[in-house]
């Protein structure tokens, strides 16, 4: 299997540069395309584990990060990203593609990927049961995905849960963990050894990092996992760890409030969120420091053996 | 003289629950919505999906012993009310 490791930096750029870069990504094939050494560079250090498609392999998603023509190249330089020839977002500054090449998979995926129920969730693997951590942005979700990745769970996605419609088990989109502001030394300080991207200031979000996922979890990205638990998480300066059950009805809204194509599937969606709800135990979590968070997940786990 | 409105399901609407300890959610395939509801106002809708009724049907339906018939009256009144605000009931014209 050929990955971008293998296919080394000058022909990750050149492919980029040319009919584009076929990155797989989990169940999707992404073909990319763009003229920035920079994006050309920061594929080789993030996704140097990935596979790569041949040119003849068909992409589900077909993006283009530009620099604009003109004067434009030169004064305050930016970024567009096209998408199947649409301009879904607003420009960004130029310093920021990466981050943008980052939200725009995202964005293809939760837009796109409708055979699945896709959820705004973090979901991580352990001997076979996946936990998943829907929240919104600010509820240290991500930082807790990184630090229980970083302490040997398996990332299958910081960002999207993909519940199959068929059989309910997860499919894994394992990418780069998105870290933002404090998280960023958070993480530096509890996983020294993580491969993080340079910090890049003053984006939407605020200063940003992505932590590489790790090779285990890259190389297992087409082995489903099977959902156990559903934890709201919480972080709160100084709180201790605790875990609250909620009550299911109330999880399956809650499910549904941060699902993306929740409605657009209709009663597949429905019927998918409450299958998901009977097979696993739903839980808002509060924490305040990462090591007890840690240990109520490793129990949450010895509880299962 | 005013006769008691009947209650029916909205007409058109199919519509699908799962319900755990107590508490239900319901999803309405007409509007998209998901409506948390109690199994008490489920099994309201349940009893109108059978037939369009009034509420003195409804109150025959789950006499309640102890209750008086104005006790009942104004706990499906309220019920009633609740489920034709989220649009899954209404009342038959005239």
């Amino acid at each position: 299997m050929l990955t971008v490791a293998a296919l080394g930096q000058p022909a990750v750029a050149a492919r980029l540069r040319g009919r584009g870069l076929r990155l797989q990504t989990g169940p999707f094939i992404t073909c990319i395309r763009s003229a920035s050494p920079a994006l050309a560079a920061a594929l080789g250090r993030m996704y140097a584990d990935y596979p790569v498609m041949g040119e003849d392999i068909s992409a589900d998603f077909d993006v283009l990060l530009r620099r604009p023509r003109g004067l434009r190249r030169l004064v305050k330089p930016q970024v567009y990203f096209h998408y199947d020839g649409m301009e879904p977002f607003q420009p960004l500054p130029l310093a920021q593609i990466y981050p943008m090449f980052e939200w725009a998979m995202n964005w293809c995926v939760s837009s796109h990927a409708h055979s699945w129920l896709v959820i705004h969730a973090a979901v991580v693997e352990k001997e076979g049961a996946a936990v998943i951590l829907p929240a919104p942005p600010g509820s240290g979700k991500s930082t807790l995905c990184a630090a229980l990745v970083a302490r040997g769970w398996r990332l299958l996605s910081d960002e999207l849960t993909l519940v199959r419609l068929d059989d309910g088990r997860i499919d894994p989109v394992p990418r780069p963990v998105s870290l933002k502001n404090g998280s960023i030394d958070v993480i530096r300080a509890w996983a020294p050894h993580a491969h993080l991207s340079p910090p890049v200031t003053d984006t939407l979000k605020g200063t940003v990092a992505h932590m590489r996922a790790p090779a285990d979890s890259v190389a297992r990205a087409r082995e489903p996992a099977t959902p156990a638990w559903i934890v709201f998480p919480q972080w709160r300066a100084g709180a201790p760890a605790e875990m609250v059950p909620v009550p299911q009805a109330r999880a399956h809204l809650r499910l549904a409030e941060n699902a993306f194509n929740y409605s657009l599937l209709g009663a597949a969606g429905f019927a998918s969120a409450a299958r998901l709800i009977e097979q696993t135990r739903t839980f808002d979590f509060s924490y305040g420091a990462l090591d007890d968070a840690m240990a109520v997940f490793e129990a949450l786990l010895a509880q299962r053996r | 003289m005013t006769s008691s409105p009947i209650w029916r399901l909205a007409p058109g609407q199919r519509l699908q629950h799962r319900c755990w300890e107590g508490e239900c959610v319901l999803y309405n395939d007409l509007s998209g919505d998901t409506h948390l509801l109690d199994e008490f106002a489920l099994a309201v809708l349940q009893q109108l999906a059978g037939a369009p009724q009034p509420v003195a049907a409804l109150a025959a339906a789950f006499e309640s012993e102890g209750a008086t018939p104005e006790d009942d009256a104004a706990l499906f009144d309220t019920i009633l009310a609740d489920l034709a605000a989220l649009h899954l009931i209404d009342t038959l014209p005239c």
